[in-house]
């Protein structure tokens, strides 16, 4: 069974007059990881963006059967979405514990989130060692396991991740997109991936889109688009 | 020698009045990034609900209190009434109406209460302590009130989850939101609080300016000044600059000839300037570096 975890029906964006864009269609299966391939400029971040209510959006966005379209960010977080931000979102000045408690501010139960703050510390040892430390001291990759780790902390049905591997070392990219799949498949955490590095997000999703200019141009399971001619010239480079 | 201990303990009794309102100055500027300055005129607003309900025969402490309370809803519906429709405005607009609370706010005592000056009674008396002329009793109230404000706000940010929230919606909004805190909400708390802090520190130091409409004015101006030495990013370096700028004031009234009563409010915008000129961020104010 693929219940439909979140949807998105003919989606339009705007910054302020400017539309970026146009009739976005776009579905995560419940349980799945989907990708959204492109270029930079292409839309990736506002996709994001506007399924989280960051932008003035028109369209239909459904998600776990609440209509979410025109809600404030913190209420469409507050159903089960975690969005790990491009920049990552760190807090730089509280110490790498309190950004894990940050991310769980949305939940109450002490125990169950000591408890939680551990089970991340599982997943990234690295950030145990730094706890007590100002997390803006920390390096690009161990922030941008700070910000995977907040946003499980909300406990998501659902992450939405822009550009994971930006700025990473190959093997820390390696690493991470590992326990991502674990968490995946583990946890059954859905998630909606946009990484300009393709392969490698072909490489994790099951399912791809790919926007250009605004429009979703390409859909389809990531086997298939990863033989596409055209992807694979412009996005794989071989 | 004497004159001098004297004078530094007086100075830092006012001290502690000028770091509550530093304190209370950098918690909205770290909310919404630029000065309150009509924070001395909320403080001198609740000072005269105090005295109202004193003269309505209240006891001292639940006026105080209920006086706190009231200032604290109060500056909450402000956030809520007045700035949340414009927060997405520049900071000139804030300005703007900054300046208009400040007016209405004034006219609004004044029209209530008259521009008569009033005496404010203190709850621990004028005695002086220690069977020498060190610190008078309610010197030494003011800053007891002042510490242990202090220690509460401290707690309350260091070891809450709300303060935790409230600090997390000031460093970084949009990313706060991520985590599913009401931002808005946060930014209306710290208006409360700044309001309930002003407050406290109108009526510690109203015995000693007495209550009129335009008591809290030079007041601010050291808060002002102590904020900025210490650093508009730092409450605990607000409060240590707003303490050091009542004892520097006091003493240079007292010893530089010249200085006098006169001119001590022109120490605490040299202060301003010094502090602007050498080290822009205060002393205290941190820039934290990040790696990418």
């Amino acid at each position: 069974m693929t219940a439909i975890l979140l949807e998105a029906k003919r989606m339009d964006a705007y910054y302020g007059p400017v539309q970026v864009l146009y009739g976005i269609d776009i579905e995560v299966v419940s349980g799945g990881i989907t990708t959204l391939l492109g270029a930079n400029g292409a839309g990736k971040t506002t996709t994001l963006r506007s399924l989280t209510g960051m932008t003035d959006t028109k369209g239909e966005i459904r998600f776990d059967g609440h209509s979410i379209a025109g809600h404030a960010t913190e209420d469409i977080v507050r159903l089960g979405i975690a969005h790990v931000p491009q920049g990552r979102g760190t807090f730089v000045r509280e110490t790498v514990e309190e950004n894990l408690q940050i991310g769980a501010m949305t939940r109450r139960g002490g125990a169950q989130i000591t408890a939680d703050v551990e089970r991340v510390y599982g997943y990234f040892p690295r950030l145990k060692e730094r706890r007590r430390q100002q997390a803006g001291t920390l390096s690009g990759g161990e922030q941008q396991m700070l910000a995977v780790g907040r946003g499980l902390m909300l406990r998501p049905k659902l992450m939405l991740l822009d550009e994971p591997s930006f700025g990473l070392a190959p093997l820390l990219v390696q690493e991470l997109f590992g326990i991502l799949r674990t968490l995946n498949r583990d946890e059954g955490v859905s998630m909606l991936i946009v990484e300009q590095n393709a392969a490698l997000a072909l490489d994790l999703a099951d399912h791809a889109y790919l926007i250009e200019t605004g429009k979703l141009v390409m859909s389809g399971p990531s086997r298939e688009l990863r033989d596409n001619e055209t992807i694979r010239r412009s996005y794989l480079g071989y | 020698m004497e004159l001098f201990v004297n004078q530094v303990l007086a100075g830092l009794a006012t001290g502690a009045i000028y770091a509550c309102m530093a304190l209370a100055v950098v918690m909205i500027y770290q909310a919404i990034d630029s000065l309150n300055f009509a924070q001395g005129e909320m403080a001198m607003f609740s000072t005269f609900i105090a005295w109202q309900l004193l003269q309505w025969g209240m006891p001292y402490w639940a006026a105080f209190f209920f006086t706190v309370g009231i200032s604290f809803v109060a500056g909450v519906l402000i956030e809520r009434v007045v700035f949340k429709p414009v927060q997405k405005a520049d900071i000139l607009s804030h300005i703007v109406i900054f300046i208009a609370l400040f007016a209405i706010i004034n006219s609004g005592a004044g029209y209530i209460w008259d521009f008569n000056i009033k005496p404010f009674p203190s709850p621990f008396g004028t005695r002086e302590l220690f069977g020498q002329r060190l610190i008078s009793s309610h010197d030494a109230g003011m800053i007891g009130i002042s510490i242990l404000m202090l220690i509460l706000l401290y707690l309350f940010f260091a070891y809450t989850r709300v303060g935790l929230a409230m600090r997390a919606a000031a460093a970084n909004p949009e990313s706060a939101r991520l985590a599913g805190i009401r931002v808005g909400w946060m930014l209306a708390l710290g208006w409360g609080m700044a309001a309930a802090i002003g407050a406290v520190a109108g009526m510690l130091i109203a015995p000693r300016v007495f209550l009129e409409p335009n008591m809290m004015l030079s007041i601010l101006l050291y808060g002002f000044a102590g904020a900025v030495v210490g650093g508009l990013t730092s409450p605990l370096g607000a409060v240590i600059g707003g303490v050091s700028v009542g004892v520097v004031e006091n003493l240079a009234g007292t010893f530089i000839p010249y200085v006098g009563r006169e001119l001590k409010l022109t120490i605490a915008l040299a202060l301003i300037v010094a502090v602007l000129t050498v080290k822009p961020t205060g002393l205290f104010g941190r820039t934290v570096e990040t790696r990418v």
